[in-house]
């Protein structure tokens, strides 16, 4: 057991603070409010090879195993403070590129990872709709084939990247009789006829990442687009959430030991009654919780992707790192503004802004709730 | 009896394991007292998309074999037999 970067990682990881702080945070608080979603920031990133860090590099990728992917996402949270964006680049890797990395025949393979990997195209599922969220494979939208092309119906919401993508993955039904192995995956690119854009939806966080409705209107996809088989839309689905969920949240840590270093460097700055407020015992304490929750986020994440970097399956590893970090986020984000006092519950500080954002990560990829059912299911329970 | 009639004992064991982890784990806590090894057991409810990842779990860390993503479906995984084909076949 090593619980070590190698020399490699270690440097890949400096690079990559160094990146993001110095090309990854202008003008963020303007666009957080306007709900503008940085392209420019998504170029450089593809330049620096963010994209395609999972992609093999015969697709145009860099092939880096899951480990260092991870590594390079926690450092894109440490050095980046646009978790809005973070989150596009995580939806683009985990639920676009990697079921097609998985699922994909050569040809899919060929035509849409170079693009994806570049950054030229911007990547996306729809999976939820209004009536199907937790429940996803309930979903209501159906897949007809008719002759060489198959016709899609259906309604999908809270859909991310929608306003900047090119290649949606839709799920539909092909069989409703057979249930969730009647659900099918299709690749749709932008502009297909009867792939409309609905009202776009403002959030409470995250801002800087598009979402929006998609409605699929007899959307005509050629049957050649069906991502693996007729009715492997559950196995598809599962394994980008398995993957998501093991490595969304990389970048939560990231931003956590960015929040421990500020409130560690106020609590020994913050004079009050004489002395630092670091070394009043609740302060100290809330640091102290703060540092463990980190390390033992990091612990579940990193065996998550360990297990997945030697192709193994992961879902309730996944399903506890998901559990844990978000959950410890949220937490982490509250005792930064409450070490931070009235400073920390403004704006300006930015903390209130990393809040708002964390919230989402106990909804976003399977609610807590659907977490721990997993991992409850996993016991027999 | 003729001996080609005979299952070979390290199948006969290998069926019964994957049964019982079926009949124990999946079948069981939902109340399904009884399946055929040909039955279709996501059609009848005995595996669900929870299910599978358990079972894959199961092949995975107790009968030694790695399951592909693209073996994770209905027809792979669609009965006691065909798990125990799958197994099988992996160990070749």
């Amino acid at each position: 057991m090593d619980f070590s970067w190698s020399e490699e990682q270690a440097a890949f990881r400096k690079e990559v603070i160094r990146f993001a702080k110095q090309e990854l945070n202008d003008d963020l608080t303007r666009r957080d409010e306007e709900e503008e979603f940085p392209r420019e920031f998504w170029n450089k990133c593809a330049q620096f090879g963010i994209q395609g860090l999972p992609v093999p590099q015969e697709y145009g990728g860099g092939g880096a195993d899951t480990l260092t992917t991870a590594c390079a996402l926690e450092a894109l949270g440490y050095g980046c403070k646009d978790n809005g964006f973070l989150f596009s680049l995580n939806a683009h890797m985990w639920t676009s590129e990697l079921p097609l990395m998985a699922f994909g025949t050569e040809e899919q393979k060929r035509r849409y990872l170079p693009k994806l990997a570049s950054g030229e195209w911007i990547g996306l599922h729809c999976m939820t709709e209004p009536m199907s969220g937790s429940d996803a494979y309930s979903l209501k939208a159906r897949a007809e084939r008719k002759g060489n092309c198959y016709v899609i119906n259906g309604s999908k919401t809270f859909i991310t990247n929608t306003t900047h993508g090119d290649l949606f993955i839709v799920f539909a039904n092909v069989d409703p009789s057979k249930g969730a192995n009647g659900v099918t995956g299709f690749l749709v690119e932008k502009g297909a006829p009867g792939l409309v854009l609905g009202k776009k939806l403002h959030k409470m966080g995250l801002r800087t990442s598009p979402m929006s409705e998609v409605a699929l209107v007899d959307c005509e996809v050629p049957a050649e687009n069906v991502l693996g088989k007729e009715g492997s839309g559950q196995a598809i689905f599962t394994h980008s959430m398995e993957w998501e969920r093991t490595c969304i949240l990389a970048s939560h840590l990231g931003m956590m030991q960015r929040l421990i270093e500020t409130c560690v460097k106020y609590a020994r700055e913050r004079q009050q009654f004489g002395q630092p407020i670091g070394k009043y015992s609740a302060i100290a304490n809330m640091v102290a919780d703060m540092e463990v929750r980190l390390e033992t986020g990091r612990l579940l994440l990193y065996k998550a992707a360990w297990l997945k970097s030697q192709g193994r399956h992961a879902l309730k590893e996944a399903a506890m790192a998901k559990l844990f970090i978000s959950e410890a986020t949220v937490q982490t984000c509250l005792d930064a503004i409450q070490i931070h006092g009235g400073y920390g519950y403004m704006r300006e500080y930015e903390m209130e802004r990393d809040l708002r954002d964390s919230v989402s990560g106990k909804i976003y990829s399977g609610t807590s709730e659907i977490q721990r059912v997993i991992i409850a299911g996993f016991q027999g329970l | 009896m003729s001996v080609t009639n005979q299952t070979p004992a390290t199948q006969s064991t290998l069926k019964e394991q994957i049964r019982e982890f079926i009949q124990v784990q999946l079948a069981e806590p939902k109340g399904i007292a009884s399946f055929t090894d040909d039955e279709s057991l996501m059609e009848t409810g005995v595996i669900d998309s929870l299910g599978i990842f358990r079972l894959v779990s199961f092949l995975e860390e107790d009968l030694k074999v790695r399951v592909s993503d693209e073996e994770i479906n209905a027809e792979t995984l669609k009965s006691v037999n065909a798990i125990e084909e799958l197994v099988i076949r992996k160990k070749k």
